[in-house]
């Protein structure tokens, strides 16, 4: 009863796609070839032959699996490392930390998200989980693994109660009697990104890390934006109570 | 220790403390006893670390950390957290597998993902 099925857990090495799928059955080594990356072989599903097959539809998710480089020392070079290295790095037994491969700033992903009629801090909410990267199973909270938000009208975004009228934000200028209170009315009509920005900056970490990730923060009023370049995708929002409710 | 093996322990201090011996002694042993107690404070980070990464991970699947684990025991899978939050980078497909394991063990459960049958399984060499 306590085995893990072997029925269900069929091992794949989702590896990037620019490498060769070719497979093969053993990890054996070539002696020709200066390095050599293991693969496992590539498993096909056939048609499932009942309705009670499922099938592992794995299309929509973006399994990004962190640098799998497995690489084995050839034969003519083993006499340089001692016996326990010679199979690769230990990647079981070490906790992976990323390299700055994992995390280049041009191959992030970008999401966008239509603030109109969304409860503010429920928004504010799911943008600093996925701009600080804890949706990731790679997440680390030393490196910025996380993603670029752009948010758009921004002006619309909505609160419950009588937040319009009474919610307050204060600044300082740092000179006594300097004390700056505006409600949330005067701010949305004044700079109405700022009312999501202050909100988001409230929900990252303090700290250098925690500014530079801010700046993956785009806020912009209308519905336009200038980054279709980088091809942002539908922000996944899991909150169910993030809509106003009319 | 004599001034040599302090000043030796004292190199990449801010300021004084990495130059005159007076202020570096003061660092240097601050620095033992923080070494000293975050000895201890690692093993903490890391399980807590690898929590972190495995609630990530179980939440793409829909299921929190606090259930998985508790399917798990239910199942009496031993894996321990750093080997689990290992699979869950590296091997997504078993790691989806194991959380189906972890949802099937409680009876009752709306969302119970039948095991693929392995005569629907070729594999192309």
């Amino acid at each position: 009863m306590a085995l893990l099925c072997a029925s269900t857990s069929v091992i794949f090495s989702s590896s990037s796609s620019e490498r060769p799928s070719f497979a093969s059955l053993k990890r054996t080594i070539p002696s020709n070839q200066s390095s050599f990356l293991g693969f496992f072989p590539v498993v096909a599903l056939s048609k499932p032959s009942s309705a009670r097959t499922t099938t592992l539809s794995f299309s929509k998710r973006d399994f990004r699996v962190c640098c799998q480089d497995l690489s084995l020392v050839p034969e003519n070079q083993r006499w340089m490392f001692e016996e326990s290295e010679a199979d690769g790095p230990d990647i079981w037994n070490n906790t992976w930390y990323p390299k700055a491969k994992d995390h280049i700033n041009t191959e992030k992903t970008w999401y966008i998200v239509d603030a109109a009629d969304k409860i503010l801090g429920r928004l504010a909410s799911t943008i600093a989980v996925h701009i600080r990267g804890k949706n990731l199973p790679t997440y680390t909270p030393s490196v910025d693994m996380g993603a670029f938000v752009i948010v758009v009208n921004a002006e619309k975004v909505a609160v419950s109660g009588k937040k319009r009228t009474q919610k307050l934000y204060r600044r300082h200028s740092g000179r006594p009697g300097g004390m700056k209170v505006e409600t949330f009315n005067q701010l949305q009509q004044r700079i109405p990104e700022r009312i999501i920005e202050h909100a988001v900056r409230g929900m990252l970490p303090k700290g250098r890390l925690g500014r530079a990730l801010f700046n993956h923060l785009k806020v912009y009023k209308g519905a336009d934006h200038p980054h279709e370049a980088q091809k942002p995708i539908e922000l996944p929002i899991r909150d169910k109570r993030v809509q106003k409710q009319r | 220790m004599n001034k040599k093996e302090i000043l030796k322990l004292a190199k990449g201090f801010r300021g004084r403390a990495k130059n005159c011996i007076r202020i570096a002694r003061e660092r240097v042993e601050k620095a033992l006893q923080y070494s000293y107690r975050d000895r201890r404070n690692k093993k903490r980070d890391m399980r807590s670390l690898w929590i972190q990464r495995i609630n990530a991970g179980t939440r793409q699947h829909g299921v929190n950390y606090g259930n998985f684990m508790h399917g798990l025991m239910k199942e009496n899978i031993q894996l321990n957290r750093k080997v689990l939050s290992e699979i869950s980078m590296r091997e997504p497909y078993s790691f989806k597998a194991l959380v189906d394991i972890s949802r099937n063990a409680f009876p009752g459960n709306k969302n119970v993902v039948l095991p693929t049958r392995k005569a629907d399984i070729s594999i192309n060499v």
